[in-house]
């Protein structure tokens, strides 16, 4: 990182880093120059670095000041007092088992001398003003009682109730539903121009910048790759801030099916499929019946590509599994080239998280051969050939075949389950938020590989996700769920035209989002 | 709530149950009975063996002398003991209770200096006093029971200071309650120490394993990027999130509290349960065995339903459920 000064005013600087250089302690014990991961830089602002990451190089000043010469008790009062941070993942920034009251006023207690009475006046104000009309029930409740919007919403109070001058937001979308997302954007805005705070906002989705923020730094490998303003970036040339920026447009190139699937045979069959679930405590005659899916009718073409979409616990999921044989359905009938059972390996799926679908303690080589093994295919170098050839095909160095699993990045780790899945030359492949996991760029570079193996192989592709990423560039239809049922049925250029309101959620949220794929393929 | 207690409760006495009728169907199988051994006697005449047969109630088949016991138990006696010729509740009620006067203490005392010390320690990983206190409580835990009672006993016969074995000194009780009390603190030092640095030390690493863990989560560190004193942090916000597998282990060092100290009571010879379960093991006098491990299961299941209370009190997320 190389210098870079934040703030408000055009005197005194805020915060000046200079030549920063964090070191990051790899597994094997080796340090890696570099800043991995921009989360750490975000850590190493407040001097909160983990224990085997370091700052090696550089400083970081604020006001005038080296944080580096901050005493313990220096750095305590500018932590939450000044300098304020938003971390990324909601559920895990509050302590479980504390009242949020409690831990909101801790903050307050940590920076001021305040009686009870004030104390409490001060917590209920701030949580008003992130936008709760019950504080008083949110001072009681605990984190688990509360969504994950909700929860960020607590954590942003947090930061702000000392009011600090300077608050860094550690990608404080990601973990978030594409609505929650848009309404916690909101908030932040609306306190940055009523509280006049300077921000650092770390993210991934250059969507969300332009209402945001007034200078961006785009960061490449630990290093900054350009440093202006979102007019003057959405001109540059550089390919790699035009894949942050606009990561659909790389897609606009790759290759597609040439003619509509109109006279393929259907490869999929779902009719009226209907799946619930019963939870029984021990003990206890009180049931509890969740219907997960009711009354599903579906038709795969060979070659297409479906999208289903639907907010969290709308069935999506439980209609993957139901596809891919993991669940068996109530009632209703699955087909699969018109047969009630054929073969397993004609049906893969991707899960959503990679890190906990590949077994860490495997080597590429063995989680790709692993369904080969099953199948007897063939011998066991002729496996091994085939396993460096599917490593090329999803874009990994066949070199990295006797690495671990837990050794690949998110976005490597999920070429490596596609690997998997296509080791068993299946014909339709099911991906549960296969992309959700993975920033912009990445979920476009995992997008255009997968529009290339379909033209390649033929394949069809059942693609389930809860926001609108790609989506009019990559599918042919798109269905709709909501509690169990498919509400609408469309094309992606027709989402925008619906009518229905559940339809008219994701696209409202995904457009505020600035989410690239939306708008309707010429 | 008061439904979970009866449910609880009536699991309980189901289980004691069953454990009384397994060491009953165990001892049946074990060959020999209590007279086997005064058969040997050739003083004794087989129909002196036949007539306490009779009077022991050793000749009834299984199921009678089972329900006999029950009786018996139902009347707090607990069966008989053929060595002592007393009921057996009699036997066990005081030596319990001085097991209980060495076990109590000891787990006060080990957990009031296990968890703080535990949560400081954590709060020091990766630094030379982390370092040395792992080195530290690694030789501890490698040294057997015995040996450190042996080496607290060695301790007082050299210095004098404390007194070595016994409960009370002779003539203790003639010299007033205080005094007599005093010998009995006295008394109990040394017992109590070496059952404090016998389970000291794996007390206090669970407590830093466990506190270190939730150092290292997001929400301690969301939480020190908040400028939290650092105190607050350690004993507020990581103890009470990290204390659930602790409070398991205190149910369980509660459920041990009348065996924990067996071997200590035999070394330093303790008038406790130990000395007196290991005679009633090697005499076969069967219903003194049977009465002490039913007191102990009485302390397993009391044990595990105070840790469920005590997690079901502090953690709102189990709160939420039950």
């Amino acid at each position: 990182m190389t210098s870079s000064d934040l703030g408000l005013s055009k005197t005194e600087p805020l915060l000046h880093i200079s030549a920063l250089s964090v070191e990051y302690d790899a597994s094997g014990g080796e340090l890696v120059r570099a800043l991995r991961d921009v989360g750490l830089s975000a850590l190493a602002l407040l001097r909160l670095l983990p224990r085997n990451a370091r700052v090696s190089s550089g400083s970081v000043e604020y006001r005038g000041r080296n944080l580096a010469e901050f005493s313990p008790s220096q750095l305590r009062e500018m932590r939450g007092g000044e300098v304020a941070l938003i971390s990324q993942e909601p559920a895990l920034a509050l302590n479980p088992v504390l009242p949020l009251g409690r831990q909101l006023a801790d903050v307050l207690l940590a920076h001021n001398r305040l009686d009870r009475v004030a104390v409490s006046v001060r917590c209920n104000e701030m949580l008003r003003e992130v936008g709760f009309a019950d504080s008083e029930r949110i001072m009681r409740a605990y984190p688990h009682q509360l969504s994950g919007g909700q929860r960020q919403r607590v954590a942003i109070a947090q930061a702000l109730i000392c009011r600090p001058r300077l608050l860094i937001a550690d990608e404080p979308l990601s973990a978030l539903d594409a609505a929650t997302q848009a309404e916690i954007l909101e908030l932040l805005l609306r306190l940055k121009q009523e509280l006049g705070l300077a921000m650092v906002f770390i993210t991934h989705n250059a969507g969300v910048l332009s209402t945001l923020v007034e200078s961006i730094v785009v960061m490449r490998n630990g290093e900054v790759a350009a440093r202006a303003t979102m007019d003057e970036l959405q001109s540059s040339a550089d390919d790699y801030v035009q894949g942050l920026l606009s990561p659909q447009k790389s897609l606009m190139s790759a290759p597609r099916r040439s003619s509509s699937s109109d006279g393929a045979r259907p490869l999929l069959e779902i009719h009226s499929l209907s799946k619930k679930f019963v939870q029984r405590r021990m003990l206890s005659r009180k049931k509890f019946v969740v219907q997960s899916l009711e009354g599903i009718n579906l038709e795969l073409r060979e070659g297409s590509t479906v999208a289903v979409l639907g907010r969290s616990g709308s069935g999506k999921s439980t209609l993957a599994r139901c596809v891919a044989g993991f669940e068996m359905p109530d009632s209703g009938e699955i087909l699969t080239s018109g047969e009630k059972r054929g073969p397993r390996r004609m049906v893969q799926m991707i899960f959503q998280d990679a890190a906990t679908s590949l077994n860490p303690g495997f080597t590429a080589r063995q989680i790709i051969t692993e369904p080969l093994e099953i199948a007897r295919w063939k011998s066991g170098p002729e496996r091994t050939s085939r396993a460096l050839e599917l490593m090329e095909e999803v874009g990994l160095d066949a070199a990295w075949s006797s690495r671990l699993a837990g050794e690949f990045s998110g976005g490597q780790r999920q070429r490596l389950a596609l690997a998997r899945a296509l080791a068993a030359e299946p014909r339709l492949l099911v991906m549960d938020e296969a992309l959700s996991g993975l920033d912009m760029p990445l979920q476009a570079q995992m997008v255009r590989l997968l529009m290339e193996l379909q033209v390649r192989h033929g394949l069809t592709y059942l693609y389930i996700s809860h926001d609108l990423n790609f989506i009019s560039l990559f599918a042919q239809e798109v269905v709709v769920m909501e509690g169990g049922r498919i509400v609408e049925r469309t094309t992606p250029a027709g989402l925008c035209k619906s009518e229905h309101p559940a339809t008219r959620e994701l696209v409202e949220a995904s457009e505020r989002l600035h989410a690239p794929g939306v708008e309707a393929t010429a | 709530m008061i439904r979970y207690l009866a449910r609880r409760i009536g699991h309980g006495i189901l289980m004691l149950f069953g454990v009384s009728i397994l060491l009953f169907l165990l001892f049946q199988a074990a060959p020999g009975d209590f007279l086997s051994e005064v058969r040997l006697n050739s003083q004794i005449s087989p129909e002196t063996v036949a007539q306490l047969r009779t009077q022991y109630g050793l000749d009834q088949p299984l199921p009678v002398r089972y329900w006999q016991w029950v009786k018996s138990s139902a009347r707090g006696e607990f069966g008989y003991s053929f060595a002592y010729n007393t009921p057996a509740s009699t036997l066990l009620w005081p030596r319990a209770r001085n097991t209980l006067l060495l076990s109590v203490p000891a787990l006060m005392i080990s957990w009031l200096i296990a968890v703080p010390l535990g949560v400081l320690v954590a709060g020091w990983k990766g630094r030379w006093a982390d370092r040395l206190f792992s080195g530290g409580t690694s030789t501890l835990l490698a040294l057997p029971d015995v040996l450190i009672a042996l080496l607290a006993l060695l301790i007082a016969l050299k210095t004098g200071m404390f007194p070595v074995g016994g409960m009370t000194s002779v003539g203790a009780q003639s010299q007033g309650p205080w005094a007599w009390l005093l010998d009995l603190g006295w008394h109990m030092v040394l017992p109590v120490s070496a059952l404090v640095v016998g389970s000291l030390t794996m007390i206090l690493r669970h407590v830093r394993t466990s506190v270190g863990e939730v150092l290292e989560s997001s929400y301690m560190r969301a939480a020190e990027g908040h400028g939290l004193p650092r105190y607050r942090l350690l004993f507020r916000y990581a103890l009470p999130a990290a204390a659930n597998p602790l409070i398991s282990l205190f149910g369980l060092s509660v459920a041990l509290l009348l065996s924990v100290s067996l071997l200590i009571e035999v070394v330093m010879s303790w008038p406790g349960i130990g000395p007196l379960l290991l005679e009633a093991i090697l005499a076969r006098d069967l219903f003194v065995v049977i009465g002490a491990v039913i007191l102990a299961t009485v302390f397993l299941i009391g044990g595990n339903l105070l840790a469920d209370l005590l997690l079901y009190a502090l953690d709102p997320r189990i709160r939420r459920q039950a």
